[in-house]
């Protein structure tokens, strides 16, 4: 069996920031591996540990820059990498989700996996859609927000536990091949060892354009364009007291008094 | 010339931060108030391979050169000098049997200490012996196909904690010249007549293990001889370019966790009415201490990459351990004064590390011997 995780080298953001235009100031940002995606690899690692994977090939759509951030895949498991890039993505401002789908399904058509494993968001731009959008695209079973699977995929059934709004939780069989959008939780990410961090130098990443792919360049072009980013003002203060509950109820309780909450 | 490092030194680096920061520094205050070994982060530490990452990888190591094992003690100690120490010393003595060690030692001996199964220590210093190496009075006999050893060490480093030590003994009390008749021999923690009491009340570096050990007739197989018979002072004598690269990358450590740690209080910390770090007496310290921290950080990859090159670097070591151990202390000092009042109680990383600073500039040779060192090779004297 097959597994392509889809993997994002996101920007973080200083808690200090400011915002210039449509984006936040470069001096704030920082960049990291996309905290679902760390769940989805890990989950992909586990599979292919217990005998149930083959192969666990990872695919970005980056720069050049992100491949020390896509090694660590590598350096945690993950067997080769994918890297799509292109003089056609440099110019674009947002990568929106039909963009990334028109990608990543020519991707997914030429590594034919049985299991597609994406993050449920990104930490950055949080679209949420991709995963899902692919596997509408590709005609593949799908199943959103999976926070537990069972690593059997006995008869080519994934049984996967999902996570609904109010702490709710659905038990879903899907068909293989499926695409599942991985949750955070779902497991435990290890750390890269030394020698896996060594190993992965190694390991084939394949760097691919548009073309290579088959796609057209007007296919990153997207619907969306940004037109905003601004701060939301806060409607609310919050007071925290730090000492013991003895020390601080009482002015917990005044505060109380005072919003006019307790009598 | 090259300054960089390689994109593998780079991952490595940030890993071992993103381990420090999740699982070392939640529980550093813990550990340094109440001294005890932090057994479940060395295992953990031990799964991503930091502990004896400079084990070959035969014996189940990751194979990382001096300054890849530089990078990470840096790293390490930066966020907290007491758990840094213990992770790193659980291979401590290993040097001499990678070096020395026959095929038979090696899978006995490295191959547990890269497994995370067992823990090593080196055992030299000795009540009366300090930084004079060749007055070692612990002392081995032959009886049989066995050794006898018999004697006290000082300071040891996983002393109640260690599952073997590499001990320097005198074993030819008769052998002429005053560094010949020692030898190296690895001595189990459970071998009947070995003792270890734990030393508490250290004022840095808490989390790691230290204690004295007693050798009460301890008897242990003469294939636990590590290299040669009678000439063990020359084989420890060979490491210490690389443990004093090591040391030096502690100190680099320290001052840069210092550093990170002022900065942030003083962009935090208003005073008159804006954070101090507008003042240009606390911008001053801070670029002193960015400067000297930078500096000692040159000085101890340049020995690192000699020591890896198999350049004879003795005196860069020696410079590198002494400037760097100085730069700890100095900038812990800073640091703990751009603090203030704050930095006088444990409620900040500074007060420790302040404290943690200290024992860089007495292990693996005092400041002193270090500039001993350095003048001793400048004038072209022998030792």
């Amino acid at each position: 069996m097959k597994i392509l995780v889809t993997v994002k080298e996101v920007a973080t953001v200083e808690d200090e920031f400011e915002i210039e235009g449509t984006a936040i100031a470069d001096q704030y940002l920082g960049e990291d591996l996309n905290e679902w995606d760390d769940y989805a690899i890990e989950e992909a690692v586990q599979l292919q540990e217990n005998g149930v994977a083959d192969e666990v090939v990872t695919v970005t759509i980056g720069p050049e820059d992100c491949e020390q951030t896509i090694r660590q895949a590598l350096a945690k498991g993950a067997d080769r990498a994918i890297r799509v890039w292109d003089d056609a993505l440099e110019g674009v401002d947002l990568l929106d989700v039909g963009a990334k789908r028109s990608i990543l399904q020519e991707v997914i058509a030429a590594e034919d996996p049985d299991l597609v494993l994406t993050g449920v968001q990104s930490g950055d731009d949080s679209w949420g859609a991709t995963g899902v959008s692919l596997a509408e695209e590709l005609d593949y079973e799908w199943a959103a927000v999976v926070n537990h699977l069972e690593h059997d995929l006995d008869d080519g059934i994934a049984a996967v536990r999902r996570e609904l709004e109010g702490g709710v939780e659905e038990l879903t069989d899907v068909e293989l091949p499926a695409v599942l959008s991985i949750q955070t939780g779902i497991n435990e990410p290890r750390y890269a060892s030394l020698r896996g961090i060594r190993q992965a130098q190694r390991k084939p990443l394949d760097v691919q354009t548009l073309g290579d792919l088959g796609v057209d360049e007007s296919a990153v072009e997207g619907a969306v364009t940004l037109t905003d980013m601004y701060e939301p003002e806060s409607e609310s203060d919050v007071t925290v007291w730090e000492g013991s509950a003895d020390e601080t109820a009482s002015e917990l309780g005044e505060l109380l008094r005072d919003k006019g909450v307790a009598p | 010339m090259e300054f960089g490092l390689t994109e593998e030194q780079q991952q490595i680096r940030e890993e071992v931060q993103r381990f420090a920061e999740n699982e070392i520094v939640p529980q550093a205050t813990a550990f340094d108030e109440e001294e005890t070994f932090p057994h479940d982060i060395v295992d953990q530490a031990a799964e991503m391979g930091l502990v004896g990452s400079s084990i070959p990888i035969e014996y189940g190591g990751a194979g990382y050169s001096t300054l890849d094992t530089v990078i990470i003690a840096e790293e390490l100690f930066s966020y907290d000098p007491g758990i840094a120490l213990s992770i790193l010393a659980c291979s401590f003595g290993t040097e001499a049997i990678m070096e020395f060690g026959t095929e038979g030692q090696k899978e006995r001996f490295l191959e547990p200490v890269a497994a995370g199964e067992k823990i090593s220590g080196a055992a030299i210093s000795e009540p009366d012996t300090g930084s004079d190496v060749s007055s070692v009075s612990t002392k081995a006999e032959k009886d049989g196909d066995e050794w006898v050893v018999n004697g006290n060490k000082m300071w040891i480093t996983n002393g109640t904690v260690g599952d073997f030590f590499v001990v320097l003994c005198k074993t030819n009390p008769d052998a002429e010249g005053r560094y010949n008749g020692f030898s190296q021999i690895v001595v189990e923690s459970d071998r009947d007549g070995f003792e270890a009491d734990k030393i508490t009340g250290k004022m840095g570096i808490r989390a790691s293990d230290t204690a004295e050990l007693i050798f009460d007739d301890v008897r242990v197989p003469e294939e636990n001889l590590i290299g040669t018979r009678d000439a063990a002072f020359m084989q420890q004598m060979q490491f210490f370019d690389a443990t004093r690269a090591g040391v030096a990358a502690q100190g680099v450590g320290i001052a840069k966790g210092a550093l990170r740690n002022a900065l942030e209080y003083a962009q935090d910390r208003e005073q008159f009415g804006q954070s101090i770090s507008e003042f240009q007496a606390i911008q001053h310290k801070l670029a002193e201490m960015a400067t000297e921290t930078e500096a000692a950080r040159n000085l101890t990859y340049k020995a690192a990459w000699n020591v890896e090159q198999g350049n004879d670097v003795t005196k860069l070591a020696s410079m590198a351990k002494e400037h760097a151990s100085r730069t700890a202390v100095e900038v812990a000092n800073e640091a703990l004064q751009i603090h203030g009042g704050a930095g006088y109680v444990n409620d900040f990383p500074v007060e420790r590390f302040y404290r943690d600073a200290k024992i860089t500039q007495i292990y693996e040779g005092t400041t002193e011997i270090q500039k001993n060192v350095i003048a001793r090779e400048l004038l072209g004297k022998g030792f």
